[in-house]
């Protein structure tokens, strides 16, 4: 069952084009030069009920514009969407009661009272029954392993408490649909760790439907097993993860530990040679040529370990966003 | 409870049929209306919360307001020491004029609690993108944005403000000419026209905050309020002279600050026979004035919404 559909969707903004200089500046008080930005050009997407997908892409590329577009924020230039059957930025309150919007840059929780006084003012806005507030909140505050915290001013809670507090505000009235905006930036490792291991809890459980963006590709690798990339406000590649390493990347990492005494001299013969630690040697080779050098290398020279790897994920998303893709064999 | 109970159970009953189906809708349930008065006493409780926190800033603030309100009193104090009433034939005298400046205490003071710090807040809402958070949810926006916060220690001076209300009109009650009687009647118009006044000033206040959509920024709030309020400060018979007269017609009927505080302090200082035979019809101004200004913020406030472009995260 389709719960997103986006057609032809566009955002252009107006923005005020700044000049250098202060003689520009005060120029700019009565002349003033704009410029149209398209945040998002003609998007079509359509997502099925129960779906964790992530969007991916540079900043500035349309990912968070799209999100906003969705909730209802912003309203778009042109195009179309709905969310369950809403149109989003006609905000009606039926929509709004079922979907959730985290930003990992901004926060709704009010800063100088515990976390608790804003879920109780989240019950009363969406009118969540007591037990069914009592329930979820025990249920998510231990999940999350923040119970001891709900009676602590949301400003004395460290970067990643307050981002699992923000994630319970958003998950108390149970949405069905819930946009995160970089809900892990920023965060340390175990943090980034504990957030991932819940939405990916959370996710299969109640099998929500989840649009996520993100910089950071293990929460992609460890969430999202379909993945939007949008550059420059289009969508590039919309398919797996597995799927970008094929057609994005037609290359393939070898890791070879030489045996003791081996020089790795010559190597460079049967593939581009990365580096030399001995006693390991890494290479690279097309895909295509993987099975054919490896056999080369073994015959010729004595190896303990091999390990064929794709490209680290970070390279090919990057080369991603700069350049089409390379042609899968 | 029983209604409430009633409800739990057909939620409980719809969950576990959707969870079976796993269906794209698992709550299906009844539509629910947000109870704005129970979001508003948690507006106001958390408000609470917060100001007791920050104890001593909550005393200061109070302390503040006052000292300033009891400086005021002084000085109309001195003025009258060399006047014996505003004009000739007016009848603002010293106490009728305290009166005036009691309801003045009064209109400003409620905005000040409940309407400021919720319009400025709106203002960096809107600079800041955090205005994405009260978009989605499923309350009236415009509710959301003007009731948050209520500041508490402004309400210092709603207590002064009867104070000085009280003492002028037991002061009144001795005016050698029509000396002041209660009436039943102003015990609803009296609130009834303070209610029209904070309508007005608050309608004043979020569409000239809503500007900051267009404006980028827009930090003139303050000043703006301390201008606007100064013209609504004194009783209208002072522009009844020369060039007064255009300022009279544009605070009356384009921006209607001077029937904020005037038609409910006439209403109390002055007799109310005789009348002069145009103050009915500003109190029937007043109230479309009070409805009107009403609406136009409504309007404002939804072109801003539909405006707002967000702030890049």
């Amino acid at each position: 069952m389709t719960i997103i559909e986006i057609s032809e969707l566009s955002k252009s903004y107006r923005v005020y084009q700044k000049q250098e200089g202060l003689r520009a500046a005060i120029q700019g008080l009565w002349k003033r030069e704009y410029r149209n930005v398209d945040a998002v050009k003609s998007i079509d997407l359509k997502v099925e009920q129960g779906e964790f997908v992530a969007f991916l892409g540079p900043n500035g590329a349309g990912k968070t514009t799209t999100l906003k577009l969705l909730s209802g924020v912003i309203y778009p230039t042109s195009g179309n969407a709905t969310v369950m059957g809403h149109v989003p930025w006609e905000r009606n309150n039926d929509y709004r009661r079922r979907f959730a919007l985290v930003m990992g840059q901004k926060n709704q929780l009010w800063w100088d009272l515990p976390a608790q006084e804003s879920f109780r003012l989240h019950q009363q806005i969406y009118q969540i029954e007591k037990n069914e507030f009592e329930r979820s909140l025990d249920e998510l505050s231990d999940l999350l392993s923040v119970r001891g915290l709900l009676g602590r001013p949301v400003r004395e809670l460290s970067l990643g408490e307050r981002m699992k507090m923000e994630l319970i505000a958003a998950l108390l009235h149970s949405p069905e649909v819930l946009f995160l905006d970089e809900p892990t930036i920023g965060l340390d490792v175990i943090a980034q760790h504990n957030i991932q291991q819940f939405l990916k809890y959370y996710q299969a459980e109640r099998k929500i439907t989840i649009l996520l963006t993100s910089h950071y590709m293990k929460d992609i690798a460890a969430l999202c097993k379909r993945v939007v990339v949008i550059t420059d406000g289009q969508i590039q590649f919309d398919g797996s993860l597995d799927d970008i390493i094929e057609s994005f990347s037609g290359q393939r990492i070898l890791r070879l530990q030489l045996a003791e005494g081996q020089s790795a001299d010559g190597l460079e013969r049967f593939a581009a040679v990365e580096s030399i630690e001995l006693p390991r040697v890494t290479l690279r080779c097309p895909r295509a040529d993987a099975t054919k050098s490896l056999g080369e290398i073994l015959q010729h020279y004595q190896v303990d370990d091999i390990s064929v790897e794709d490209p680290p994920l970070e390279e090919v998303i990057a080369k991603l966003y700069t350049a089409p893709p390379e042609k899968a064999e | 409870m029983l209604a409430a109970s009633g409800a739990t159970a057909d939620m409980e009953v719809d969950m576990a049929n959707t969870d079976k189906k796993n269906s794209a809708k698992p709550s299906q349930y009844k539509i629910k209306h947000p109870s704005y008065l129970g979001v508003y006493l948690t507006f106001a409780r958390n408000s609470l919360v917060r100001d007791m926190m920050f104890r001593t800033n909550f005393i200061l603030e109070a302390i503040s307001s006052l000292a300033w309100s009891f400086m005021n009193i002084g000085f109309y104090w001195i003025i009258f020491e060399h006047a014996s009433s505003i004009g000739q034939q007016t009848g603002w005298g010293k106490y009728e004029f305290f009166v005036f400046m009691g309801t003045t205490w009064i209109i400003n003071s409620i905005v000040q609690a409940f309407f400021m710090p919720n319009s400025e807040e709106f203002s960096e809402l809107i600079r800041t993108g955090g205005l994405d958070f009260a978009m989605l949810k499923p309350i009236d926006t415009q509710f959301l944005i003007s009731f948050r916060k209520v500041s508490w220690s402004s309400l210092s001076n709603l207590v002064l403000g009867f104070m000085l209300l009280g003492i002028s009109l037991s002061q009144l009650m001795q005016r050698p000419e029509n000396p002041w009687q209660f009436e039943i009647s102003m015990l609803v118009l009296y609130p009834l026209y303070i209610f029209c006044g904070v309508s007005i000033l608050y309608s004043l206040m979020i569409c000239l905050a809503a500007t900051s959509v267009w404006l980028g920024r827009n930090q003139t709030l303050y000043d703006f309020w301390f201008y606007i309020t100064n013209f609504s400060r004194y009783p209208m018979e002072i522009y009844a002279r020369g060039w007064g007269f255009p300022l009279w017609l544009i605070f009356t009927f384009v921006i209607p600050v001077l029937v904020v505080v005037n038609v409910p302090a006439r209403l109390l200082a002055q007799p109310l026979t005789p009348r002069a035979s145009w103050e009915w019809p500003l109190a029937g101004f007043t109230l479309l004035a009070a409805a009107v200004s009403i609406l136009v913020s409504r309007w404002v406030f939804n072109t801003a919404l539909g405006a707002y472009r967000s702030a890049s995260s």
